[in-house]
């Protein structure tokens, strides 16, 4: 029964793979949908490419501290949880509202949040008197990367909470119980105990939340499209405004391939550093 | 515990995986041919006399079983005349799935990859003048579904803008040519007009020239909370087009006649530094660049807006006095002159086409000449849209002599002097949009500042020219 599968996989994800990865290696467009052998010369130019130079520092940057910052706030929320004696299960419940929304309702909530005319944080700081005329928060360079930022920050930091929340109810009270006749405090138990334990969870949290941001595509795409000028571009909206916008197929796949090639060290670097920190 | 360094991002390979699996590509296509001169004018439609009942067209067959997939334009006006489309299927036994809705970019990219891969099964589309040259070899010739005795009502110099190598390829719903709204709130303000004379020296009025936009611009921003001089769309295609527009009006050139970029021109930079200066002094919105057709008219329907560039279609939205603050308080005028001594107003059509792929061309055709029939599109007319038939156009006059606005009027005069005399169209080329989405990006950096003119627009002009020399137009 193993051969039907491989069959359906081998359609379904190689074929396409291996068919896109020869079409880098064409002059293939949407205009002119013929595959013609072009050697290099689609990693010749992507090479040459200065967006495209931007667009990967600005994914990585992006990536690095999006990752970081959902992360960092889902951990406070689930060990904030994780105190609360009366109301935990509401507050859990209230923790799943971001992810029952479509990335796309986020991208136009979080673009109508940030509109410099009619948006809500200009109103909110207007109104406190923090505010005299407009911010353009989706144009200028680092306040839109930043309004991106929050948005993807907010739909995913629940989930991350939710697991951490999870490991940090399976940890065994009576570790905290010892610590406590030991005269540990609150940040000592934290790191000598719940972090640690917390360690398998946090693997999976973090897995979960490049997943999700690595996919971010439709959120950046709604509120600024990787514009104004390539400001915020990304890699998941310029490979396809190239591909698609431009109709250059081609060249298109080329920098997909570069993205994977060079995202696959990156995970196997950081495999390697899971693996050192005993996590794995 | 400090060896967990676990702050630091996952990439996972699958995602980006994913996002490179690619389509089977289909049979090859003949290499095209580099397209004629852009269409220069459209003559007026005469005026007539209204004749009986609009009639309907496409209803006097059968085609019971059938199914027709189409992908539409959406959102705001366009959607009224997909009501009428049930009365099609009751006359005709069809059903119509629209599988498809989205702006014209939003369709654009989908046409453009689903044909590419084969995919859409699509028996009609949404089609422009300004876009169906890139999907001439994925379309079906139309002059043999639609006799030359059905074609006669319609804007003959469209239906040549429609037409390449020989072949119709699309069928026109309705037209739109630029024009200049102002609110005459502002500009009968005896106030402002004092004021204005006293600052620039001359009368305040609707605006003659390009330089007198500009002032006027500068003039009524901040005159009131929240108002801004003017704004204009400023992505995608929209943007390159208004930027082609000024240019055109400057005395510039988009390409040459050998198709070699010439918007890098002395012109081009004054019209680049146009909108650079626009945006510098705050005379239009910061989020400008976000702007699409749709945000802009909201911007002016709101009342956030002295004058700007606008289409004729969104009429019947602004004098809607539920939805705009400007119903009954703002006026329309013809292109400003440029410095070139020329009035340009960017036309084009929005239409149907056959994609070569439907296997039911037939019925295809029927439910076009439905939608484009004469009653239909007097509908359509009465929104605001252009018509592109003759007897239409008749219809609608005679309407607005009846109307007690005088606008009404007013703006077909405007409309029918501005189609003859100030129409262009963009270059009958396929590759016209992937042209814009170079030279669009190069445009914002101007604005916003991030690059200087001079320097934009000749990087803007190396690309443009390296991919249509990979096209075949010339060897670079």
């Amino acid at each position: 029964m193993l051969a039907p599968s491989l069959a359906i996989i081998a359609f379904v994800v190689v074929f396409p793979l291996v068919y896109s990865f020869y079409l880098s290696f064409t002059s293939y467009t949407l205009l002119k949908p013929v595959a013609n052998w072009n050697n290099f010369a689609n990693y010749q130019r992507l090479l040459q490419d200065p967006i495209f130079g931007q667009a990967f520092v600005n994914t990585l940057l992006f990536m690095f501290v999006t990752v970081n910052a959902a992360f960092l706030l889902g951990l406070f929320l689930s060990q904030a949880i994780a105190r609360t004696i009366r109301g935990q299960s509401v507050l859990r419940t209230l923790l799943m509202v971001p992810m029952m929304f479509a990335p796309v309702m986020v991208g136009f909530q979080f673009r109508w949040f940030f509109n410099d005319q009619v948006g809500l944080v200009n109103n909110v700081l207007t109104s406190l008197g923090l505010l005299n005329g407009s911010i353009p928060w989706l144009v200028d360079r680092w306040l839109a990367m930043f309004s991106i930022g929050v948005a993807m920050v907010w739909m995913n930091a629940p989930v991350v909470a939710i697991i951490l929340l999870a490991g940090t109810l399976s940890i065994s009270p009576e570790l905290y119980e010892a610590a406590d006749v030991d005269g540990a405090n609150s940040w000592q138990k934290f790191r000598s105990i719940t972090y640690p334990l917390l360690g398998p969870f946090i693997t999976i949290a973090l897995t979960i939340l490049s997943l999700d941001v690595a996919r971010g595509y439709d959120i950046v795409s709604i509120m600024t499209g990787g514009g104004p000028a390539h400001r915020t571009e990304l890699l998941w909206t310029y490979v396809p405004r190239v591909a698609i916008q431009e109709s250059k197929f081609g060249l298109g796949a080329a920098m997909s391939f570069v993205t994977v090639i060079v995202t696959v060290a990156f995970t196997l670097y950081l495999f390697r550093q899971l693996l050192k920190s005993r996590i794995l | 515990m400090s060896k967990h360094r676990l702050f630091a991002p996952l990439v996972v390979a699958g995602v980006i995986l994913a996002a490179c699996a690619a389509p089977p590509a289909p049979a090859p296509q003949a290499p095209q041919q580099p397209a004629a001169e852009p269409t220069q004018a459209a003559p007026a439609a005469p005026a007539q006399p209204a004749g009986d009942e609009p009639k309907v067209a496409g209803v006097d067959r059968r085609f019971d079983g059938v199914t027709l997939r189409a992908a539409f334009i959406g959102g705001g006006q366009y959607e009224k005349m997909y009501e009428s489309i049930k009365d099609w299927e009751a006359a005709t036994g069809a059903k119509v799935e629209i599988v498809y809705k989205g702006d014209g970019f939003e369709i654009d990219k989908k046409l453009k990859t689903d044909f590419a891969a084969g995919t859409g099964d699509y028996d009609v589309v949404w089609d422009h003048t300004s876009f169906f040259s890139q999907y001439i070899p994925f379309l079906e010739p139309l002059e043999k579904y639609f006799t030359p005795e059905e074609l006669k009502d319609f804007s003959q110099a469209i239906l040549k803008s429609a037409t390449r190598d020989g072949h119709l390829w699309l069928i026109p719903r309705h037209a739109d040519i630029s024009v200049v709204h102002y609110r005459t709130d502002l500009y009968n303000n005896e106030q402002y007009k004092a004021e204005f004379k006293a600052k620039y020296g001359y009368d305040l009025a609707p605006p003659e020239t390009w330089k007198q936009f500009f002032d006027h611009a500068e003039f009524f921003t901040g005159k009131e909370p929240g108002l801004f001089g003017t704004n204009f769309a400023g992505k995608e295609e929209a943007l390159s087009g208004r930027f082609y527009e000024i240019l055109v009006a400057n005395g510039g050139k988009m390409l040459d006649e050998n198709f070699k970029p010439a918007f890098n021109s002395e012109a081009g930079v004054k019209t680049a530094q146009f909108f650079r200066e626009l945006y510098a002094r705050k005379l239009v919105p910061a989020d400008m660049t976000s702007l699409l057709w749709d945000g802009v008219a909201n911007n002016f329907c709101q009342g956030n807006i002295a004058v700007h560039n606008e289409w004729f279609g969104w009429y019947s939205y602004f004098q809607d006095p539920k939805n705009c603050k400007v119903a009954g308080k703002f006026d329309l005028i013809r292109q400003p002159v440029g410095e070139g001594g020329i009035r340009s107003g960017w036309a084009g059509a929005h239409a149907f086409s056959i994609p070569a792929s439907s296997k039911n061309k037939e019925a295809a055709a029927a439910l076009i000449k439905f939608l484009t029939s004469e009653k239909i599109m007097y509908e359509e007319a009465k929104l605001g849209f252009l018509p592109v038939r003759d007897s239409v156009w008749a219809r609608i006059i005679a309407d607005a002599a009846k109307s007690d606005n005088p606008l009404d009027k007013k703006r077909l005069e405007i409309a029918q002097t501005a189609i003859a005399n100030d129409f262009f169209a963009p270059p009958l080329i396929a590759e016209w949009i992937p042209l814009t989405n170079i030279l669009t990006p190069k445009l914002q950096a101007i604005m916003l500042g991030d690059i200087d003119a001079k320097q934009g627009l000749d990087e803007a002009a190396a690309e443009v020219e390296k991919m249509l020399a990979e096209a075949g137009y010339y060897n670079k």
